[in-house]
């Protein structure tokens, strides 16, 4: 008995140490880790998501030892939820974030949320290195707590910013219209043609049709040929800077100014208001509220001449499937790449993860492995699409509809399969259109409004009260215009502007 | 007289000491839950007004919340300044006064005196009827109620701007206008509150003894006399409850009521800004967490100051009705 | 006779006077469920009514389909009104119970720490830590999130509940009941189940109804500690998300470009979230006559003379 003990002893102890030792091997390589991910703008059921991870996680785990946990955050509830989230104590390892909405990426760079990249990226993400193109990565690059550097991995979408016109086709053909020559010569707001053509439509359609369709940001842009400052108020935009229409990338002498201040601008609101008057636009336009429901609803049934849009790459075909007219997309200048379209989409790594090192190889992963692309942005095959043989592949509506993530929100769109609406060599001119783009003079400068955010917060207050009035022709400029400029100038617009033209000389380096 | 009655019974009644001891213990297992939610919930994380006075920034040590804080550098006072470089803080901080002090008002008087109303009609099912009713707008959100005033005055399709077209007459843009507003937001915070506010009355008034009218009435005293010297003499701790809670939030506004009704147009902004839809326009733009702090630390201690006065106003007139 | 008449009436107010508080109460009541009636059509409305002629309460074609779509193609929708059932039956249940015990207290004037404890609750209305820091807490500390307990715990206790009930009590229950009780040898808790809380029943049935509207509406704490757990989502958070989605998208047009305009035709409708208004509002009005037997209703009974 005892002997028998004794034997039975030592092959215990044998089997821990053979163990300890087939342990201590498996330890050189990857432990399992969990990843949570906080995507932006999805519409996700929590039953499509589980389905589509039961597909995906199995391949990550063999091909990292990792589980994603994703987070489908909304279009609404991002903003709140995820900033609370992050002051609260991250309970995220990656987050989407960007430069528009409430520029989280360079404030939180600033405040220390996210990690900085450069130096772990050639050892955990090389295909990035490559895939990525050496522009957006300065675009990427600013000032954060830890000197300058990336602190966020761009997506590589559309990346190059263009502002068009919408124009209805049908409609003006039937205006009798010669629609490629219009499009061909281009249009000018301020030309007595092209209010020939809003008055024609204008006369034809009825007292109720309102043919120029505009979203006043916009079209304030593409009047004033300005482009966004990035980390200028996000959402009130005081900030101009002037570039050259057809070559972008021309050193023009760099200065921002006041866009407000500026003759462009007057000129601007003076022919909006003279527009609003004669009827081209309508109230709902006017109304911050309702205009978008607005706009969407006369979009869908086709009922406007010139809309503005800011372009993306084949939008004109899916518009003109959708609104069941031939939508024609003239552009007022060249396309240009800036910080606005470089970190419009990002994936930042929280500076609480456990793992950041793996967080960054799944980044590398999903941005350069098409199959782990598709899977997260598009679905499973057979369950929310189905292959065809050229290569594209086709929704199956009702399964998408549950599993949407906002694919510009995901990152690197150009190795996702085309669909059959865009067709099949869509890719391969995306990415000709978009890498010809010439990048602003000012790249990735993004302004840091910290040390005047008293005079900020106040003419943010007064940007509220004027300025979409302004832009949409609601209220009448002589009189308003002066007392937008007097109350702008009395919260101290000028200082806003003096502290950005010295940042940008010194970003600039002179 | 009971009270005294009761606060002397120990001696009187020979309650001894341990009994009264064992009372005081049980009374405090009831007060327990509440009080513990309370600290947890509402006390502990007083400590983060401390936020206001500095400028919060991530530890990168160390990530977690409570290091953060206790890192971040403190800058005092900075936080409050902008309020002073900013031109809408005084309008915003006029509207929040007035519109409350209206609907303060307006909230006694009316609610009130529909609840003597109602108590005093016939046949009982129609007051309820006329209570489920009224209770109606309370269930509904702001944004809904938005819509619905849209859908009448909105300049293409609003059901009034229609009727004016119709009548030949010129066109009101209502939401660029701002004189008629201030009557519109009164009106829509009477209308959503006063079902409810009511209903407080109301069960206040059902639970009054019957006998106090009945020995009322044969004293001879008017249907008048009698809400005069008991209905609202019965009412007057809820009122005076009431009316010291919302002295309280005198600079506190209903953020929805003033977000969403006037759909957000700039240019009835300065009769529809108030405190809370200021600050929040500004914490969207800069995400400052410490101003946003600041902000509301200002908000709490005016509310202090507005409540022991309102308290101690309605001590010297009845001290029974008082808060504390 | 017209004594005769009078005896009729008792101690009424005078036909005449009863009409016009009539007609007041009347016009009043109409003004506040006009609105809602408002979102009913809204809700039976067709799209292309909406986009033709905007809102109406005569729109151009009345139609089921927002109905269907919501109850076939949102399955969530089933799942957010069991939620929202659930998390109001349990916090109703649970906070008016927290409320009545530490109203109790308060109201007896012989409590040795009463006025500590009315200003300890009361000071709470004041004096706020802020979003961040309760979130904190609420986070690290008590454990919530992803779970139904992040939407019942944050809306247990309210201040303004307890001082009211704490008037309730006052005014109607008189204290000579609690002295007869203790002499009778009844302990608190007796004396507070089988004396105070049937007499002031009106009171307490109307803190139990401003509880479970508060839970019913409630949408913020959801926003807040919900982001993976979507099944639990109650349903005026599902109307908010999708309501934010739409302003959010609104505000953003000019910045996100073409991918906005693409979302934006994906959101639910106009009449779809006037469907999801109808589901939220209805079942509480029909919940509301319950408690409205307890409040308007309410005797004293008898047990203490003149």
């Amino acid at each position: 008995m005892k002997k028998f003990f004794a034997l039975l002893l030592t092959l215990a102890m044998v089997c821990s140490l053979a163990t300890l030792g087939l342990t201590a091997s498996a330890q050189e390589a990857l432990e399992p880790v969990t990843l949570r991910m906080w995507f932006h703008g999805s519409t996700v059921t929590p039953d499509a998501s589980a389905k589509v991870m039961e597909t995906l996680n199995p391949i990550l785990q063999e091909k990292l030892n990792v589980t994603l946990e994703p987070i489908w955050g909304t279009w609404g509830d991002f903003d709140t939820a995820a900033s609370t989230d992050l002051q609260g104590g991250a309970s995220a390892d990656i987050y989407f974030t960007c430069n528009w909405s409430m520029d989280e990426y360079n404030k939180y760079a600033r405040d220390g949320y996210w990690v900085k990249l450069d130096d772990m990226l050639a050892e955990y993400a090389p295909d990035l290195l490559e895939l990525i193109p050496q522009g957006l990565w300065d675009c990427a690059s600013i000032n954060g707590y830890d000197g300058k550097g990336v602190y966020a991995v761009p997506g590589l979408k559309d990346t190059a910013t263009q502002n068009c016109w919408d124009v209805n086709g049908t409609l003006l053909a039937e205006l009798g219209y010669d629609v490629d020559a219009v499009c061909a010569a281009g249009l000018d707001y301020f030309s007595p043609e092209f209010e020939e053509m809003l008055q024609k439509a204008k006369d034809a359609k009825g007292a109720g049709f309102y043919p120029l369709l505009i979203e006043p940001a916009v079209l304030e842009r593409m009047a004033t040929k300005t482009a966004i400052v990035t980390g200028d108020l996000s959402g009130a935009n005081v900030l101009s800077f002037y570039y050259d229409a057809e070559h972008p990338s021309t050193d023009l002498g760099n200065k921002l100014v006041n866009k407000y201040g500026t003759e462009e601008f007057q000129k601007f609101v003076e022919k909006t208001y003279e527009y609003a008057q004669k009827g081209f636009i309508s109230p709902e336009c006017q109304n911050i509220e309702t205009a978008n429901n607005f706009r969407t609803a006369c979009q869908t049934k086709g009922e406007y001449l010139f809309g503005t849009q800011s372009y993306s790459f084949g939008c004109e075909i899916e518009y003109s499937v959708a609104r069941g007219i031939d939508v024609r997309m003239v552009p007022t200048t060249a396309a240009y790449m800036d910080a606005t379209s470089g970190q419009g989409a990002m994936m930042a790594i929280s500076a609480s993860s456990k793992n950041p090192e793996r967080a960054l190889m799944f980044l590398n992963l999903l941005n350069s492995d098409p199959e782990i692309m598709t899977m997260v942005n598009y679905g499973v095959e057979g369950f929310t699409y189905n292959k065809n043989d050229d290569g594209t592949i086709t929704f199956i509506d009702e399964a998408r509809a549950t599993y949407s993530p906002w694919t510009n929100g995901v990152g690197n769109v150009r190795i996702l399969p085309p669909t059959d609406g865009q067709g099949v060599d869509f890719w391969d001119r995306f990415s000709a259109y978009y890498d010809s783009a010439e990048a602003l003079p000012i790249g990735a400068f993004g302004f840091d409004s910290t040390d005047v955010s008293d005079e900020a917060s106040a003419v943010v207050g007064v940007y509220a009260k004027y300025a979409m009035n302004l832009m949409s022709g609601s209220v009448d400029p002589a009189t308003e215009l002066p007392k937008f400029l007097d109350e702008l100038n009395s919260a101290g617009i000028d200082t806003i502007v003096d502290a950005a033209n010295a940042q940008l000389a010194a970003y600039l380096g002179k | 007289m009971a009270r005294n009655m009761l606060k002397e019974a120990p001696n009187r009644l020979g309650m001894s000491r341990l009994a009264r001891h064992k009372k005081t213990l049980v009374l405090l297992t009831m007060v327990a839950p509440a009080a513990i939610w309370l600290l947890l919930l509402r006390y502990l994380p007083m400590g983060g007004i401390v936020l206001a006075f500095k400028d919060y920034k991530v530890n990168p040590r160390n990530p977690s919340f409570f290091s953060n804080l206790i890192h971040s550098k403190w800058v005092g006072w900075k936080n409050f300044r902008f309020i002073f470089k900013n031109n809408m803080a005084a309008i915003a901080l006029r509207n929040t006064v007035l519109y409350n002090l209206a609907f303060i008002i307006l909230g006694i008087i009316i609610p009130v005196a529909f609840a003597i109303m109602m108590n005093e009609l016939t046949h009982k099912f129609v007051p309820k009827a006329y209570q489920t009713l009224m209770f109606f707008p309370y269930f509904l959100s702001w944004v809904v109620v938005s819509y619905f005033l849209y859908a009448f005055i909105s300049s293409q399709y609003g059901l009034i701007t229609a009727a004016q077209r119709d009548a030949g007459e010129a066109v009101t843009n209502w939401y660029k206008n701002t004189g008629p507003w201030p009557y519109i937001i009164v009106f829509a915070k009477m209308w959503k509150d006063v079902g409810y506010t009511t209903m407080l009355y109301l069960s206040t008034i059902t639970g009054i003894d019957s006998t106090q009218f009945e020995a009322a009435a044969i004293d001879g005293a008017s249907k008048w006399q009698q809400t005069l010297y008991v209905t609202i003499p019965n009412l007057r701790t809820m009122i005076a409850i009431l009316f010291i809670m919302n002295i309280g939030k005198i600079f506190n506004a209903d953020f929805g009521l003033f977000w969403n009704v006037p759909m957000n147009d700039g240019a009835l902004l300065n009769v529809t800004e108030v405190v809370d839809t200021w600050i929040y326009r500004i914490f969207t733009t800069t995400n400052n967490i410490g101003q946003s702090t600041a902000v509301g630390l200002i908000q709490n201690v005016a509310s202090f100051i507005c409540i022991i006065g309102a308290n101690a106003f309605v001590k010297k007139i009845d001290e029974d009705s008082s808060m504390f | 006779m017209s004594r005769k008449h009078k005896a009729f009436r008792g101690n009424s107010v005078s036909v005449g006077t009863e009409a016009v508080f009539h007609v007041i109460l009347c016009v009043f009541a109409i003004c506040c469920i006009i609105p809602f009636i408002f979102v009913i059509i809204i809700s039976l409305s067709s799209e292309e009514s909406i986009r033709n002629i905007g809102y109406s309460f005569v729109p151009q074609t009345w139609t089921l389909e927002n109905y269907r779509y919501a109850f076939q193609k949102m399955p969530q929708i089933w799942r957010s009104f069991f939620n929202s059932v659930y998390i109001t039956v349990l916090g109703t249940v649970i906070s008016t119970f927290m409320c009545a015990l530490y109203s109790y207290a308060l109201y007896r004037p012989d409590f040795k720490y009463r006025r500590f404890f009315t200003f300890f609750s009361f000071f709470t209305m004041i004096f706020s830590g802020g979003l961040v820091p309760t979130f904190v807490i609420s986070r690290q500390i008590l454990g919530l999130g992803e779970n139904y307990a992040a939407l019942i715990v944050p809306l247990l206790v309210s201040p303004f509940n307890i001082i009211v009930m704490r008037t309730f009590f006052m005014s109607s229950v008189p204290l000579e009941l609690v002295e007869a009780a203790r002499i009778d040898g009844a302990g608190e808790y007796a004396t507070l189940f089988r004396i105070v809380a049937p007499i002031a029943k009106p009171g307490i049935a109307t803190i139990a109804l401003l509880n479970a509207l508060a839970y019913w509406n409630d949408w913020f704490q959801s926003l807040l500690f919900i982001h993976s757990a979507k099944q639990l989502q109650p349903l005026q958070a599902l109307l908010m998300e999708i309501q934010k989605n739409a302003e959010y998208l609104n505000k953003m047009a000019g910045q996100l470009g073409a991918a906005a305009i693409m979302e934006a035709s994906k959101m639910p409708s106009q009449s779809l979230r006037m469907v999801l208004v109808v589901m939220i509002v209805l079942p509480i009005a029909c919940a509301y006559p319950f408690f409205q037997r307890y409040i308007v209703s309410g005797l004293t009974v008898g047990s203490v003379k003149g």
